[in-house]
């Protein structure tokens, strides 16, 4: 009966939709079984040297990193959403949308772009010498060190948190707050006890992101010099060419990763922050005086730091430098950038239309499948990068009879060296992004029609792209952007699993930064911040869609 | 002839709990209108989703038109089976025109007979002239009308529909009642109509069955 039953499901469910999906996630979660897995092999000297002498400063530097970077995000991110919902003052509308923009910034343009405007020759030393005849004592403005990594993670990741707090605030009825005030409670008593607690779902979903973010991170801990375990792993390959190490270490993340998980559970205590269906909006309360005052100059400072400056100084050294950088070898750069981009983000919007479509049939199958194929977004790109190199690696090995049979047993490295290993990584990291725009789609579409037309006598292929497609084509669009502009500002990865001698225009934005060449990274900086503020806007277009 | 003959029909949504259909027989005869009864949650939607192909049953049979559809180890899926469906709120795809909707499921049909099949069916329901329009530019009378076309198009074994009048005003509902069970008669058509209210069986109806008493919990 049991076995009849299952015979009929499969007979029903299965086709080469499924098929694919299969492969699909299979070969997105081989990386990362791969990095665990390397916790069986048998370990060599240099881990023993690691574990002896290193392991322990870069678990206590990460942890540091990410707990401070944490604990700030939240902070700035929840007092910035609470003033622009519930208060009104001057340019508040302004602020409401401009305090995103930091996040258009990556933090590795936004480390050397402080770095260099603090040091000796930078504005900030230069004026206060040159027309204050103040000589200030450089340790003070000393960035690249914990602290600084800290100040720059906090100050553009914030905004995954004020993101989320605001959306949620906004949509909270506005009977809560007022009965609160009805009750004579000062605004302050109020954030502290009600919106806080209400919120707290909402803001550790925030943390989350910009935890992994710091987790994932690269290009500011190496050049400030911090020793994280993503910077171990890259040292590890990098100076050593040891695939097993770097992978144990990956492996360590993994298990930090996890932990940030299970905790994130447990902060959120199984609530959900599910936003009420329709209730009367919020009347902002107009702020006075001092509280006007200090509510926008707290606003203002914010968005000076995280954005203005920093753009500012990156347009001033893109004025110097813009005929030296802008030529052929440029174009090639932008060029190679988008090319990888487009045929990644391409592969990913086609298994995650296919994935989405077969899940939208809730199974315990599909629900796996869905958590499954989305892996990779909660995964650091340094594991996703040293799985997908061993994995490689390994696959040349295998193949090198193969490569001599066809008369290439001098290159005994085809596919490690080749594109299809970035792309690879690319598209394990990033489906998680397209995956859930297209997911939501299929949400709000819903099933109906789906059903109408296989009732109309068309299969679910035809049905896919008669039916589905045309209705999900939002959908598509945005899910595409938003994966295109995160693979475009990718940096760890693309570092790590490029070919030799293939940039992109984050690579070669951390090269130029790296080498102190500071004033020509800045054209390529202001392209990628460019880019990733097209993702902002189609996030917000999206986000008015869905309001209406 | 039996044009839906259901045995012993076992279905639930989940492993545990007690089955929404519960060991439910049903048979209806070619050119039958068959009013579908019972108190809301007893599985009349269920039902015709089982018998739509749009869920698989855990035990018993299903024929349709004296063919198998769901038998031990076979289930035929639902774009086989000739059945048609008119769904609650419609579903007309929105982004075709009236005509493409009703030509979406002539897909079978010799080309050269879908055109003038198309125009027959919105003669059959009193729309010719409304081939052009988006279902958004439609009322919800007129969508009603649109989806019974569609759904009688290609020419199905037996039409199912799930509330047809729900989502019609009062006024509307008897004028419609009474064009339904014309266009029904007309098109010479099987049909299984679940509905709340017994003076839709009455007015459209040859006979009703009744759906699980279950007691309701509470
Ligand atoms: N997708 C689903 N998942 C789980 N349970 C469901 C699902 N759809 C329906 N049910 C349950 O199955 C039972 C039968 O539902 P069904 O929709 O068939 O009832 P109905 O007779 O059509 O009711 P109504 O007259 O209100 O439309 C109900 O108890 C319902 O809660
Ligand atoms: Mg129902």
């Amino acid at each position: 009966m049991k076995r009849k039953l299952i015979g009929r499901s499969i007979r029903k469910e299965f086709n080469g939709w499924w098929a694919i999906s299969l492969i699909g996630a299979t070969v997105i979660l081989l990386p990362i079984l791969f990095v665990f897995s390397s916790l069986f092999f048998k370990p060599n000297e240099n881990w023993f040297h690691i574990r002896e002498y290193l392991l322990g400063t870069y678990v206590k530097e990460t942890l540091i990193l990410v707990i401070s970077t944490g604990a700030l995000t939240a902070i700035l991110g929840v007092t910035l959403a609470w003033l622009v919902t519930m208060y009104d003052f001057p340019l508040k509308r302004f602020f409401r949308w401009a305090l995103i923009l930091p996040l258009a910034i990556p933090p590795y343009i936004a480390a050397y772009t402080y770095r260099s405007m603090l040091s000796y020759t930078g504005v900030i030393q230069a004026t206060l010498r040159n027309e204050f005849g103040y000589q200030m004592n450089p340790e003070w403005l000393n960035i690249s060190s914990l602290r600084g990594a800290v100040f720059i993670f906090t100050l553009f990741l914030y905004p995954y948190v004020f993101l989320i707090t605001r959306s949620f605030l906004e949509h909270q009825s506005a009977s809560f707050f007022e009965n609160a005030r009805l009750l004579g409670r000062k605004p302050f008593f109020i954030f502290l006890k009600v919106v806080l607690p209400l919120s707290r779902p909402a803001v550790v979903g925030g943390v989350v992101l910009v935890i992994y973010e710091v987790l994932s991170d690269y290009g500011v801990t190496s050049y400030f010099g911090i020793h994280t375990i993503t910077t171990a792993i890259f040292q590890t390959w990098f100076g050593m060419y040891d695939v097993n190490t770097a992978m144990r270490l990956a492996a360590w993340l993994m298990l930090i990763v996890v932990g940030m998980f299970i905790i994130e559970r447990l902060l959120r205590s199984r609530q959900r922050y599910h936003l009420p269906a329709k209730s009367r909006p919020l009347a902002a309360m107009k702020l006075k005086g001092m509280g006007a005052a200090a509510a926008f100059i707290y606003c203002t400072l914010v968005f000076l730091a995280g954005f203005f400056i920093p753009f500012v100084q990156l347009i001033a050294w893109a004025v110097l430098t813009f005929d030296k950088v802008w030529n052929d070898t440029f174009f090639t750069l932008v060029y190679q950038t988008l090319y990888v981009a487009l045929i990644s983000t391409l592969i990913i919007i086609v298994v995650a239309v296919i994935v989405a479509n077969v899940c939208r049939k809730q199974t315990a199958v599909s629900y796996f499948l869905a958590k499954w194929i989305t892996t990779g977004y909660s995964v650091p790109g340094a594991i996703i990068a040293i799985g997908v190199l061993a994995i490689f690696i390994g696959l040349d090995q295998w193949l090198a009879p193969i490569y001599e049979m066809m008369g290439m047993a001098d290159a005994p490295l085809i596919l490690s060296l080749s594109i299809v290993m970035l792309i690879t990584g690319y598209v394990i990291r990033f489906m998680a992004t397209g995956y859930n725009a297209i997911e939501v789609g299929f949400e709000k579409v819903g099933t109906k029609y789906t059903e109408a037309s296989r009732m109309l006598g068309s299969g679910v292929t035809k049905t896919f792209f008669k039916v589905d497609l045309p209705m999900i084509k939002g959908a598509i669009f945005s899910g595409f952007i938003l994966t295109f502009v995160e693979i475009c500002k990718e940096l760890p990865l693309a570092l790590l699993l490029r070919p030799f001698n293939f940039e992109t225009l984050s690579t070669k934005t951390y090269q130029f930064a790296k080498d102190e060449r500071i004033h020509e990274a800045s054209v390529s900086s202001l392209i990628i911040i460019a880019i990733s503020a097209l993702s902002i806007v189609v996030l917000q277009m999206v986000n008015k869609k869905v309001k209406e | 002839m039996k044009i839906v003959d259901v045995q012993d029909l076992v279905f639930s949504f989940s492993s545990e709990g007690e089955p929404v259909i519960n060991g439910v027989s049903i048979t209806i005869m070619k050119d039958e209108i068959v009013g579908v009864l019972g108190p809301s949650g007893s599985g009349k939607s269920t039902m015709l989703r089982l018998i739509a192909g749009l869920e698989m049953p855990w035990q018993g049979s299903i024929y349709i038109a004296e063919k198998p559809v769901v038998a031990d180890k076979l289930f035929v899926q639902p774009e086989n089976r000739g059945v048609g469906m008119v769904f609650q709120d419609y579903a007309l795809f929105p982004h075709m025109t009236v005509g493409e909707n009703i030509l979406f499921g002539l897909s079978r049909l010799p080309r050269k007979e879908r055109k003038p099949r198309v125009a027959e069916m919105l003669e059959l329901v009193k729309m010719g002239e409304f081939a052009e329009r988006y279902p958004h530019e439609l009322s919800g009378g007129q969508q009603q009308r649109i989806a019974l076309a569609r759904a009688l198009a290609p020419k199905p074994n037996v039409l199912l529909m799930d509330e047809p009048f729900s989502n019609l005003d009062a006024d509307l509902k008897a004028e419609i009642r009474e064009d339904l069970r014309v266009i029904l008669k007309k098109a010479n058509i099987t049909c299984m109509i679940v509905t709340h209210d017994r003076a839709d069986v009455e007015a459209i109806c040859d006979r009703s069955i009744e759906m699980g008493q279950r007691e309701k919990i509470g």
